[in-house]
């Protein structure tokens, strides 16, 4: 879909009132991954709003990226306990894996990198999360291994 | 209209009677309870961002904030206990760990005060100018207030590096306390948008979308989201290290026929700011950039001619007024009336005006008194005047239920008629705007129609023949126009009052003659009000002053019949022995001549040097009135003693026609002139309801002035670049001269993408 399709859709869908701010951002996050200028003054025009006020809002949510982003976001918990069950590991395996760090995107735009606060797994840590999914528990093979699922395509 | 019931409320154990539809933090302003607060500000919607005004209500859990608690019958409020008092500390305390608290805190506090800063290297008492905000804070105030001597959290210094690449304001967001005042008046004031919150927590700053430059984001220097900073964090470049003014002079703004009124900020006989008056019933503190911003810079210019002095073989020569006055009246004395010319400028005040025509009638017996804004027009000079003299008032615009503006933005200037046209558009109003590219409306507007110029007369003409006819009948619209002009025409129809305002793009196009026509149709036929937004400052006082040939004072006002502008054909191509000017700074536009009078505030950039230079006083340094684009006399306060040795355009007239023996201008001062033109314009300064104009037989061809440069179609036309007594502000003023060079490119790039 083209952008301004992705923005009409989304304004069809959820309407132009304020209120419908956040759900039309995250709609259009969840087809591109994430808001670039065009898409938020798209956004702007179609709700009335100053491109500033629109950006203001996307900045203020980590999960509303204004960065380009690859196909699979990974955030890796770095609160307390996730740290202390081996964090650090994991963040390692994954840099390794995808030769990139913390904040980057692979060349192939296919993976993101990040830091997230808590998921509230902290019983089942380290956690991390893939686009929308969740995996616990994790230890650096099983980490290697889901990357692999996904750079197969999966 | 029934009265509002009052309230009954108990505030500190006071019975208050208090004003209904308030909040708890206005009822006990006006009753005068002292409620600390950063964040709430007069004519801004309530935020409740700071906290600090935080008070105690009967049967309500917690501290609730008062600026945005509305207050009811019968509450029993308490705004100073002990509790109060101390959580208020804390909490500044909180605020204050964000911000650098070295002049808040700080031992020689006291010594700081008393003794004046400087920054100069010099045997004087020092003291420390780390802030440009020291003395004027919000913050300081308040701190002291809330009584507040000492903090026991470490400051976290933000460490963002201060924005100083944008005009006129610098941005240190590390002082910001993120009350969201800026925000507030850019956004619900301005009605502007360009700033906005960014980011969260610590990082959390204000800017425009994407982290762009306040000059790509279309910021309108306005300035108001600097005047409403409580904090040091917005500051003007030209005024920060000043410090606290002197004395604030209330007085009109000359740069455009808004006229806008100023509170100018004076120190040491130098105007070192300019603020807007909220109460204005003309601008409501709506100034723009130039009023704002561009009047220090000008007034207090390095250029300025401060003394007379004379064009010698070698270079200019330093002279007496004396010496000027015998020079002056030598070359005009014996010249024969034809052989003389004299120009005026528009923006001089009423009182000056009339002095130029008088001594130009009386003393040089000739009846060539114009200007270059009568050469700008050229043979549509009639019909533009017939339209600005039956110019609406900018409160009409108020109760439009449409709007169309063509060929109109108020970015950089106008901004008082321009907000009030977007308020209109947000109320509901039709706004359609005919342009040639991006206006700053658009964003309001129901539909925004880009063309070149040249089609503009066309575009109008077919929606006044639709108008007109009643959607009745056949009309001739181009294909591509027809559905457009038959919706926009159906609302306009239906509304009860519709507003066309004529931008200074649509004065300056090569179809402006049509386009008059059919604002004349418009007007007359279809009761549409009329704005023309034209650069002339004061049009309607040069009119009415008779500083116009072939019309004296009063004549052009209104007493029963239309007047017929009969103008004498005016040759610029043939030599003139003399020509006069008096505040233009034009040369493109004066005939070529043996000698040159050149009087005016900054030297001129031209080629043709002027034989004589008379310094003259501005806007700032005399005092006079000036008549807006309504009608209105507004008064000119002096606020400053004129640079040097220059000297009001007046007194310059009066002088030289002294030497000249010719007794009949004899003023002592201002008041004299007004004495005097109160006798020949009657009622002209009759109060608060603008002047009125005469009808202006527009129908005669008037093909009046020969030997003029070309200048029809030329968008970068004189007008067009904002100028005080013929010197572009953008020559003068440094901020002036980036958002000049920002326009020319993006106009540029708009170009090229298409
Ligand atoms: S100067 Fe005016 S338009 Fe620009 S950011 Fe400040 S308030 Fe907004
Ligand atoms: S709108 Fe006109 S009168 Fe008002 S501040 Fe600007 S230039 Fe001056």
């Amino acid at each position: 879909m083209m952008l301004n399709e992705i923005v009409s859709t989304a304004v069809k869908k959820f309407g132009v009132g304020r209120e419908q701010l956040l759900p039309v951002l995250q709609y259009v996050v969840s087809q591109e991954k994430w808001l670039s200028e065009d898409a938020l003054l798209g956004v702007a025009r179609a709700f009335d709003m100053s491109a500033a006020e629109v950006y203001g809002v996307a900045s203020f949510y980590s999960f509303l990226d204004t960065k380009p982003r690859g196909d699979y976001v990974i955030r890796v918990c770095r609160t307390v306990s996730c740290d202390m069950a081996g964090k650090e590991a994991i963040m390692e395996a994954l840099e390794k894996t995808l030769h990139i760090s913390v904040g980057e995107t692979t060349a192939d735009r296919k993976f993101t990198l990040l830091e997230t606060n808590c998921m509230g797994w902290c019983a089942e840590g380290p956690a991390m999360l893939v686009n929308d999914y969740v995996y616990t528990g994790l230890t650096p093979e099983k980490v290697v291994d889901i990357l692999q699922g996904y750079m197969a395509g999966a | 209209m029934t009265r509002e019931k009052k309230l009954k409320v108990t505030i500190d154990s006071r019975e208050l009677e208090v004003r209904p539809n308030t909040t708890i933090l206005q009822a006990a302003r006006e009753s005068d309870v002292y409620i600390p607060s950063l964040c709430t500000l007069e004519h801004l919607p309530s935020y409740g961002a700071c906290r600090l005004c935080i008070v105690e209500v009967d049967g309500l859990r917690g501290y609730p904030t008062s600026c945005t608690t509305p207050i009811e019958e019968g509450m029993v409020i308490r705004t100073d206990t002990t509790e109060l008092r101390s959580l208020r500390q804390e909490i500044l305390k909180l605020l204050l760990s964000e911000h650098p608290a070295s002049c808040l805190f700080c031992e020689e506090h006291d010594e700081c005060k008393e003794f004046q800063g400087t920054i100069r290297k010099v045997g004087v008492t020092t003291g420390c100018r780390y802030c440009p905000n020291d003395a004027r804070c919000e913050l300081q105030e308040i701190t002291e207030k809330v009584g507040l001597t000492e903090t026991s959290y470490p400051v976290y210094y933000r460490g963002f590096s201060v924005e100083k690449y944008d005009p006129f304001y610098d941005r240190d967001y590390n002082l910001c306390i993120l009350c969201g005042r800026c925000v507030r008046v850019c956004n619900s004031v301005r009605l502007n948008g360009t700033l906005s919150f960014k980011q969260r927590g610590k990082l959390t700053t204000i800017g425009p979308a994407f982290d762009r430059t306040h000059l790509e984001a279309g910021c309108e220097f306005c300035g108001a989201c600097v005047s409403v900073c409580p904090t040091g964090a917005l500051s003007a470049k030209v005024s920060k290290w000043y410090g606290k003014p002197d004395t604030q002079v209330t007085t009109t703004c000359v740069y455009c026929p808004v006229g806008c009124r100023l509170e100018l900020q004076v120190k040491n006989n130098e105007v070192i700011d300019v603020l807007p008056n909220y109460d204005s019933p003309i601008d409501r503190g709506l100034i723009c950039v130039k009023g704002r911003f561009a009047i220090p810079e000008y007034v207090l210019s390095p250029e300025r001619l401060g003394t007379p002095s004379r064009l010698t073989p070698v270079g200019y020569e330093v002279i007496s007024w004396d010496q000027a006055i015998d020079e002056a009246a030598k070359r005009l004395r014996g010249t024969k009336p034809e052989d003389k010319l004299v120009m005026v400028s528009p923006q001089l005040s009423n009182e000056d005006l009339f002095v130029a025509q008088q001594f130009t009638r009386e003393v040089l017996g000739s009846d060539a008194v114009i200007s270059s804004m009568m050469i700008d027009l050229g043979d549509d000079l009639v019909p533009f005047l017939e339209l600005v003299t039956s110019s609406s008032t900018f409160d009409t615009i108020e109760d439009a239920r449409g709007v169309l503006a063509v060929g109109f933005d108020s970015t950089y200037g106008y901004s008082p008629v321009g907000i009030r046209i977007k308020k209109a558009g947000r109320e509901g109003a039709l706004l359609v705007t005919l342009g040639a590219c991006d206006s700053n409306l658009d964003m309001l507007s129901e539909t925004a129609f880009q063309m070149e110029p040249p089609q503009w007369a066309e575009f109008l003409g077919s929606l006044v023949d639709y108008l007109a006819r009643g959607g009745k009948g056949k009309v001739k619209i181009r294909k591509e126009w027809t559905s457009d002009i038959e919706r926009i025409s159906r609302i306009f129809s239906d509304s009860s009052t519709n507003i066309l305002v004529i931008g200074q793009e649509a004065i300056f196009s090569s179809g402006r003659r049509e386009i008059f026509e059919k604002a004349r149709t418009l007007r007359d036929k279809l009761g549409w009000k009329i704005i023309v937004a034209h650069p002339y400052t004061n049009l309607l006082g040069m009119l009415a002053m008779g500083a116009f040939p072939g019309a004296k004072p009063g004549e052009f006002l209104k007493n029963g019949d239309a007047v017929t502008v009969d103008l004498p054909v005016i040759d610029l191509a043939k030599r003139k022995k003399v020509v006069y000017l008096i505040g233009e700074g034009r040369f493109d536009t004066i005939p070529d001549c043996d000698y040159l009078i050149y009087q005016n505030g900054l030297p001129p950039v031209a080629s043709r040097q002027p034989d004589l230079i008379l310094p003259a006083s501005l806007f700032t340094e005399s005092s006079g009135t000036t008549t807006n684009g309504e009608g209105r006399v507004l008064k000119i306060e002096k606020a400053t003693e004129p640079f040097m040795d220059a000297k009001p355009d007046w007194w310059i007239f009066n002088r030289i026609a002294e030497k000249l023996n010719k007794g009949k201008l004899k003023y002592k001062d201002v008041a004299a002139v007004q004495a005097a033109i109160k006798k020949q314009v009657k009622g002209f300064y009759g109060g608060r309801k603008p002047v009125e104009f005469a009808r202006i037989n527009a129908e005669r061809a008037t093909k009046w002035l020969r030997g003029a440069p070309k200048q029809e179609g030329q968008s970068s036309g004189a007008g067009n670049n904002p100028s005080y007594r013929g010197i572009p502000l953008a020559r003068v003023v440094a901020g002036m001269k980036a958002i000049d060079e920002w326009v020319n490119t993006s106009l540029l790039s708009d170009k090229e993408a298409q």
